[in-house]
């Protein structure tokens, strides 16, 4: 019998691998292809240097008011002298540490919501994540814990975005769990409940549901109860986020195999047991790429409440534009840095969101 | 061994158990439970739509806010910035309900149009042969989905249409067309007395296509020749009005925008605030189209196009015969989703004085008679009614491209 | 239409000539060298990672190679799109997951290469449609879709799909290896019939009963090269090679 002698590998020919090769396919693989590839680049190395040279070389850094902007690049003293107000609107300085807190809290329970020890990581995350708003709206308002009062009137910027979005998806989460719940329901007027209920926070334009808030909302409490604007925002918001959620949870639902529910049904669990045992966590892990997505949208319309009058960023930044002592047209640089705040906070957590799904497609696959 | 009588016995036993069990936990029963739950509901919704409607008439009447239609009537007494019927500060509210609405549909239109064309270039651009053009749409798609549309609306009408030159200094194309900080201005083509004859020529030829797409399909399937469907189209639709038009001496005049002291008169006028609102609407829309284009696209499997390929077909035709109408079952919920959004979206005119219908009614008309319940409810039954128009046309068009399967 | 490979033998359909393939700096296939006659069945065994299927994959271009050369049915496999849609016409292919259309029938997916490559009248192509749903025995299933056969059903509406474009030479490509096992003979019984009617086969397969059945030579593959080649007969009883006798040992015991 022959002895198989395997022959030896080559390495492949030099036209086929490396940089000449990736360069060809990819960038020069026809004609119009290389015409485009040359286009772009020329328009590329046209535009770049002159954006540095707007942006970094010979931008102003340094300065406290319009007159420090000396050089003809960007104008970045605008957007220092303003950025007190971007981020916490016009409260007040001395008691901002209770803004700073909050932001600090919450970036715990998100850390330990994801790295406690698996055996109280639950339990203690839904209380944390439950009593955050709480604590916050104390700590910024301030009475109940016998601090300075602080009216809402002050609050405002970029940490108001946050603090509403993040305040809304705490009590949105369990609330629209249970219309999806409801619209899964066998009991029909139930069902009919939570689907009108689901359709019309959907349906709607987030703009109608503001004013609804701002000027309905106050009809139909008895004469002389003054709800604070913020907390009519905050209920609206929570209302419009459940809608969607819901259907975020509906899908979630029915990603989870109907194994489970029959298995939970076959050991004799009762219906809240199974939902709460079985199913709830299933369908949490399975929906968290869109509860994500879902709260980056929410999180976009924020801004909407620059509409109603609420001095969000946007707001600010308009105010901050149209300041008499900063008329240089610096829109450019406002608005960049805005850009660039939201762009971050949303493309980070689309990021998050996509590491998510990616490790929950490996779990699968075992 | 079971023998028979030992089953039966076994049965019967099983039988009165049951029974026994019905009649005594009426409680536990599922049905009489969930009519319990379902009573508690409608108790607790009676109960709270009752204290609100009266909380509500007794606020109103307090106030001295009038219920009813009948301010439909009323002069509304403000103008509006543009119109696409006649409109005078004197008609009524009914009126400018119906400008608003107007308004609302035109840049939805214009949104939807260019939304879905910017969403399916950078969408299949994402699959180019080109490493640029890949990187492009990634761009494209990251910066636009993660910037809040009302930012980028600001953007676009404070910064960028803002900083356009007055009307003295306009951009210009050629004579016709020009660009300033006050609109956009092209010429409008006015038909003389033998208009008709070419607009009814091109309704034929549009008309025709349909009719020859029908006639190249039958010949094809007869013949098995295939026959140039599209270059035929485009020469129908381009030269046979244009014929009409020679024939009939040219029946149209053009009416050019003309600068008169500091504005432009003429034409047709775009303004700003319409111009940033459909710019934004489609640039950020169609980031979400774009991807609703790649996951369609994405979604069919590699073995697809080389089964089509081993058959010896062309890349061209594998495209249209197996993975657009493959891609476009992911595709089409999709784009129903990004169409409804784009109308509610297309509100944020109140944020820069585009007259459409929210900020028209409920803005300025709710402000003037304090009516909100009124303004509102109908405003949001528009909104729902269009929304539920687009959802059935992408129904319609769904069900033609859906899959059967076992 | 370019020159025809000067060593060719007018009976041989497929010339491979010192055939190399790299994927990015991995040699995958190693100076391969087949002849197949007109007629032929082959069978190529081999361990997976051997790149048995990648070299069917080259003949139809689906797989493309740096070295060496292909000529199939005297049409030589170079950088043309017109030699490429030749060569494809000429050949037809079997997946191992089918990849039927599945937004189109059964009836449409068999009439889709007439109508579109060959530009055949619809009803000729229907015709001929039905002439081969008949002889992989479900004529029945021509209005259905494909989601709705089973998966022996669908591998016998692929193999039909490809005949009715009337190649020279049939490749498959592991076509029973996606199959529940009660529906592996169903699709091996429309192979051997083919076979017995003369049409060059390729075949990638585990299934050794086939081979011994049907196949003419019996090609074992590893490491990207030909490890050795006889009659099945010889193939099965006489290896010659040491790496083929333990490759053998392997899947006839199970």
């Amino acid at each position: 019998m022959k002895e198989f002698q395997p022959s030896s590998p080559r390495s492949a020919p030099v036209k086929s691998v490396g940089l000449i090769a990736w360069l060809r396919d990819n960038l020069f693989s026809s004609i119009p292809n290389a015409v485009v590839t040359i286009a772009f680049i020329s328009f590329l190395a046209h535009y770049i240097p002159l954006l540095i040279d707007w942006a970094f070389l010979s931008a102003n850094f340094k300065g406290e008011t319009e007159a420090a902007c000396v050089n003809d690049g960007a104008c970045w003293v605008f957007v220092n002298a303003w950025s007190y107000q971007f981020f916490y609107g016009t409260y007040p300085p001395e008691e901002v540490w209770r803004i700073n807190l909050t932001i600090v809290l919450l970036i715990l329970v998100i850390i330990g919501s994801f790295t406690l020890p698996k055996s109280i990581r639950l339990k203690t995350s839904i209380a944390a994540w439950l009593l955050l708003p709480v604590v916050g709206i104390a700590l910024l308002d301030g009475r109940l814990l016998g601090l300075e009062m602080v009216s809402t009137d002050l609050w405002g910027g970029f940490s108001l975005n946050v603090f509403m979005a993040t305040a809304s998806i705490v009590v949105a989460f369990p609330f629209s769990f249970l219309w999806a719940l409801g619209r899964r329901s066998d009991m029909p007027f139930i069902r009919s409940v939570s689907v009108t209920f689901i359709e019309f926070f959907r349906g709607v334009p987030v703009l109608s549901l503001f004013f609804m808030g701002s000027v309905m909302l106050p009809l139909f409490f008895a004469e002389g109860t003054n709800v604070d604007k913020l907390i009519r925002v905050w209920l609206v918001l929570i209302f419009f986020m459940s809608g969607y959620m819901a259907e975020v949870f509906r899908g979630g639902f029915q990603a989870v195999p109907k194994g489970q529910y029959e298995a939970a049904d076959s050991i004799g669990l009762g219906y809240w047991q199974k939902i709460m045992l079985i199913i709830l966590p299933q369908v949490i892990k399975i929906s968290m790429p869109n509860i994500l997505a879902t709260f980056v949208m929410l999180f976009k319309n924020t801004t909407f409440l620059l509409i109603i009058g609420i001095p969000e960023v946007v707001q600010t930044l308009q105010t901050a534009l149209s300041n008499s002592y900063w008329l240089g047209g610096h829109a450019l640089e406002g608005y960049l840095f805005v850009f660039l705040v939201f762009w971050g906070s949303c493309f980070g957590m689309s990021l998050l969101a996509s590491r998510i799904e990616r490790t929950m497609n490996t779990d699968k696959r075992d | 061994m079971f023998n028979e009588k030992t089953i039966e016995e076994v049965k019967s036993a099983n039988r009165k158990a049951s029974s026994d069990a019905t009649s005594t936990a009426f409680y536990n029963n599922p049905r009489i439970r969930g009519l319990f739950y379902q009573v508690a509901l409608v108790a607790g919704l009676l109960y709270f739509f009752v204290t609100v409607i009266g909380n509500t008439l007794d606020n109103m009447e307090a106030t001295g806010i009038k219920t009813g239609f009948a301010f439909l009537d009323a002069a509304a007494g403000y103008d509006v910035l543009m119109s696409l019927i006649s409109f005078e500060s004197t008609d009524t509210y009914a009126r400018i309900f119906v400008v608003g609405f107007l308004n609302t549909i035109l840049v939805s239109v214009i949104g939807i149009f260019f939304a879905t064309l910017f969403g399916f270039i950078f969408g299949v651009a994402y699959f180019s042969h080109n490493w640029l053009i890949r990187k492009l749409a990634v761009v494209y798609v990251e910066i636009f989905r993660n910037i809040p549309l009302l930012l980028q609306v600001f953007f676009w009408y404070f910064a960028v249409l803002s900083s356009l030159p007055s009307a003295r200094q306009s951009l210009s194309l050629g004579e016709a067309v020009f660009l300033n900080v006050r609109g956009l201005y092209f010429p409008k083509l006015v038909g003389g007395d033998l208009a008709w004859v070419v607009w009814t020529v091109l309704a034929l030829a549009i008309g025709g296509v349909f009719y020859l797409r029908r006639w190249a399909k039958k010949r094809q399937e007869i013949t098995g020749e295939q026959f140039p469907v599209l270059k035929a189209s485009l020469a129908l639709i381009i030269f046979a009005p244009l014929m009409a038009a020679a024939l009939t001496g040219f029946p149209f005049t053009v009416d050019y925008p003309a600068l008169k002291g500091f504005n432009y008169f003429g034409g047709v006028t775009v303004i700003p605030e319409l111009m940033a609102l459909s710019i934004a609407l489609s640039v950020y829309t169609g980031a979400f189209i774009a991807e609703a284009v790649r996951a369609g696209i994405q979604s069919i499997p590699r073995g697809q196009t080389e089964a089509a390929r081993s058959l010896g077909l062309r890349e061209n035709k594998i495209m249209s015969l197996i993975i657009v109408p493959q891609a476009m079952r992911v595709i089409v919920p999709l784009l129903n989703s990004e169409y409804q959004s784009l109308v509610k979206n297309s509100t944020l005119a109140a944020a820069i004085g585009y007259p459409d219908l929210f900020n028209v009614f409920v803005g300025t008309a709710l402000n003037q008679t304090g009516q909100a319940i009124e303004t509102i409810f109908m405003t949001i039954i528009v909104y729902f009614i269009v929304n539920m128009v687009i959802s059935f046309l992408m129904n319609r068009f769904n069900s033609a491209v859906s899959l059967v399967s076992r | 239409m370019t020159a025809i490979s000067s060593n060719s033998n007018t009976e041989d359909v497929i010339v491979i000539e010192n055939l190399n393939k790299w994927y990015g700096n991995f040699h995958v296939l190693r100076d391969i060298n087949l002849r197949v006659k007109k007629g032929e069945r082959i069978v190529i065994c081999g361990p997976s990672g051997s790149g048995k299927s990648t070299m069917i994959r080259c003949i139809n271009r689906l797989e493309e190679f740096q070295e060496g050369s292909l000529v199939v049915d005297g049409v030589e496999m170079i950088e043309d799109v017109k030699n490429i849609e030749t060569i494809r016409k000429d050949v037809g292919m079997v997946f191992q997951h089918f990849n039927l259309f599945p937004h189109l029938t059964i009836l449409e997916n068999l009439t889709l290469g007439p109508i579109w490559v060959q530009k055949k009248p619809k009803a000729e192509a229907e015709e001929i449609a039905m002439k081969y749903l008949e002889r992989v025995k479900i004529p029945d299933q021509a209005n259905k879709y494909p989601g709705q056969l089973s998966g022996g059903q669908q591998q016998r509406v692929a193999i039909a799909r490809s005949l009715c474009m009337n190649p020279n030479i049939m490749l498959f490509d592991e076509p029973t290896s996606a199959l529940d096992p009660e529906m592996i003979k169903e699709v091996l019984d429309v192979m051997i019939e083919l076979a017995q009617e003369g049409m060059t086969m390729l075949c990638v397969t585990h299934e050794m009963g086939f081979a011994k059945k049907v196949a003419d030579r019996v090609i074992f593959m590893d490491g990207g090269e030909i490890v050795e080649e006889n009659e099945p007969e010889a193939f099965f009883s006489n290896p010659q090679v040491d790496r083929t006798q333990q490759f053998l040992e392997q899947i006839l015991n199970h």
